[in-house]
C-alpha cells in the first residue's frame, strides 16, 4: 500500500481468490475510515481471479461508495480484463493503464472553456488581433 | 468592415440543401429513431446549432441568420439562449434565401459571411478562416478538411452574388483554393454521429464542454439532476438538468443522460445516450445505443427497436416534439418489440438483485 497525494494505492495480491481477497478486505478496511476515500487498486501482479475476488472488487466498491469515495483500477492484466468483461463488472469501473494514471485521475478537471469576447476582426488584422482571437 | 454568419439547418422536409454529402437515403437514415435534425438535437446539455451559433456570437459576428428549410421556431424553441444578433428564418429554398440574405448584407454594409451547414461543427480558429479568405482575394472560399469538403465557406458580400454560393461552398464545384481545417471536425450525417461527437467531447478530445457543473473528474452534472448516491456514475459521463437517477443504476462508458431523464432502479446505462425527455424502467441494460422516448437505436446493428411497453421506455414528454415523420418504413428496419405480455407491474426480489453493487 502507497499513498499519492490523498489517493491510496493498494496492491492486489497475485491470488485473488476466497482467503487472499478476506486477508485483503480486512487490510482495507481501516483504510476506508477516511471521508470520501480515493482509492487505486494496481492489479499489475494479478494472475487469478475467481468470483470471490471479483466480490472483493465489488465490496472494495461498495464500501468506497458508501463514504462518497471513488475506486478505479489499474494495471489490469489482459486475462484478468477479459474475465471482468465476461462478469460484466468491467463497467462498474474506470481503468487505467497505470497506477500514476488512476492517482492523477482523480485530481483532473478539465480547464473550463474560455469565451472570445473581444472582436478580432475589426480593424486590420495582425499579430495583436491574432492574440487577441486566441 | 462587418461580418456575418449564415446558419443552415434541413428539417428534413426540403430536399433542395445537401449539407453534407449525403443521399436521400442517408438523411433519411441520419434522423433514424431521434425524428428531427441532428443539430437540434440536445447532446451534453446543448444543441450542436446551438453550438455553432454560441461561436459565432463569441467571435462577435455582427448578425447570426439560422435558415431552416422548414419551421423555423420549431428550432428556435430549442434555442435557449437567443441572442440579440441571432434571427431564425423559414425558408423554403435554401439556395435562394442564401443569395437573398447575403444582398441583405451587402446592403448594410457588411463585407464578408461565414456560410455553415448545422449539420457541421467545426472548431475551427474563425479568424484563421477569415484571414486565408482575404489574403486569397476569392469571390467564396469553402472549407475542407482530411475527409474532404466541409459544409462551410466565407464569401465576400459584394461580389458574391455573381457567383453560385451553394455549388461552390456545399458541393465543392468552381471554388479556387480551399482553407483547410486542421481542427475538430464532427459532421452530423446519422444518428451514430451524435454518439461519436458526445464521445469526442466526454474524452476531452476537443474544446467542446458538456453543460453543467463537473462535480468529480469527467463526471458533469447539470442543473437540477438528482443522483441518488447509490447510483454508480463512471467517468466520463453527463447527466442532463432535471434528470433523475435512481439508486443501483450505472452509468458508464461515455454514457450521456440529457435533460428531464428519468433511469429507474437497478438500469445499466453502457455507452449510450438517453436523449431529452426518456424514461428508461426498472434494470434495463441499455449498451451502444442511443434511446428516445420509447425508441432505441442499436448502434452496433443499426437498427431502430421501438417498445411499446412503457414500463421498459417511454417518453417523458406530455406532447413530443414530432415536426414530421422521418423513418420511411422500407428503408428503415424498424422492430417492434411487444414486451405487453411480459410487463411487471411490480419489481420482483430478484430484480433488485440483478445489480453486481449489491453483491
Amino acid at each position: 500500500m502507497c499513498t499519492r497525494g490523498p489517493v491510496i494505492v493498494m496492491e492486489l495480491p497475485e491470488k485473488l481468490n476466497h482467503l487472499e481477497g478476506t486477508t485483503f478486505l480486512a487490510e482495507m478496511k481501516p483504510l476506508l475510515e477516511s471521508d470520501r476515500p480515493r482509492m487505486v487498486l494496481d492489479c499489475s501482479q494479478v494472475q487469478h481471479i475467481d468470483s470471490a475476488g471479483i466480490e472483493v472488487l465489488l465490496e472494495s466498491m461498495e464500501e468506497v461508495m458508501k463514504r462518497d469515495g471513488d475506486l478505479k483500477l489499474a494495471a489490469l492484466s489482459p486475462s484478468c480484463a477479459a474475465i471482468l468483461e465476461l462478469m460484466r463488472v468491467d463497467r462498474l469501473f474506470e481503468v487505467f493503464e497505470t497506477a500514476d494514471e488512476a492517482a492523477r485521475s482523480f485530481r483532473a478537471i478539465a480547464a473550463p472553456e474560455v469565451a472570445q469576447t473581444l472582436p478580432w476582426y475589426s480593424g486590420g488584422y495582425g499579430i495583436t488581433d491574432l492574440k487577441t482571437a486566441s | 468592415m462587418g461580418l456575418a454568419a449564415i446558419v443552415v439547418v434541413e428539417t428534413g422536409t426540403a430536399d433542395s440543401y445537401p449539407a453534407a454529402p449525403a443521399d436521400t437515403k442517408t438523411k433519411q437514415k441520419a434522423k433514424a429513431g431521434v425524428g428531427e435534425p441532428l443539430p437540434c438535437v440536445e447532446i451534453m446539455g446543448r444543441s450542436m446549432l446551438e453550438r455553432t451559433i454560441e461561436r459565432f456570437v463569441h467571435a462577435n459576428v455582427e448578425v447570426v441568420t439560422v435558415l431552416m428549410s422548414g419551421d423555423a421556431a420549431w428550432a428556435a424553441q430549442s434555442t435557449r439562449n437567443a441572442h440579440d444578433r441571432v434571427k431564425f428564418k423559414s425558408v423554403c429554398d435554401i439556395g435562394s434565401a442564401i443569395g437573398k440574405e447575403i444582398r441583405e448584407f451587402s446592403q448594410s454594409g457588411i463585407d464578408h459571411a461565414f456560410i455553415v451547414s448545422a449539420n457541421v461543427y467545426t472548431e475551427t480558429d474563425l479568424f484563421d478562416f477569415y484571414s486565408f479568405h482575404r489574403e486569397s482575394q476569392q469571390r467564396a472560399t469553402k472549407a475542407i478538411d482530411r475527409d474532404g469538403r466541409l459544409g462551410f465557406g466565407i464569401v465576400d458580400c459584394g461580389k458574391a452574388l455573381e457567383i453560385d454560393i451553394e455549388n461552390i461552398l456545399m458541393r465543392g464545384e468552381g471554388a479556387g483554393s480551399s482553407y483547410f481545417v486542421r481542427e475538430y471536425v464532427s459532421q452530423l450525417n446519422h444518428t451514430r454521429d451524435l454518439r461519436r461527437t458526445i464521445t469526442d467531447a466526454l474524452n476531452g478530445r476537443c474544446a467542446m464542454r458538456p453543460a453543467g457543473t463537473e462535480v468529480k473528474p469527467g463526471v458533469w452534472v447539470d442543473e437540477g439532476a438528482q443522483v441518488h448516491k447509490r447510483a454508480r456514475i463512471v467517468a466520463p459521463a453527463y447527466i442532463g438538468r432535471g434528470s433523475r437517477i435512481r439508486q443501483d443504476t450505472v452509468i458508464t462508458r461515455c454514457s450521456s443522460i440529457e435533460k428531464d431523464c428519468y433511469v429507474d432502479w437497478g438500469t445499466v446505462i453502457e455507452d449510450s445516450s438517453i436523449l431529452s425527455d426518456t424514461h428508461i424502467g426498472i434494470s434495463v441494460d441499455v449498451c451502444h445505443a442511443i434511446a428516445n422516448g420509447n425508441k432505441l437505436l442499436n448502434l452496433e446493428r443499426d437498427v431502430v427497436i421501438e417498445i411499446s411497453d412503457p414500463g421498459v421506455m417511454r417518453s417523458t414528454s406530455p406532447v413530443r416534439k414530432q415536426p414530421r415523420s422521418t423513418i420511411h418504413p422500407e428503408e428503415e428496419r424498424v422492430i417492434v418489440a411487444d414486451l405487453q405480455e411480459q410487463k411487471l407491474s411490480t419489481p420482483e426480489p430478484w430484480q433488485l438483485g440483478t445489480n453486481p453493487i449489491q453483491g
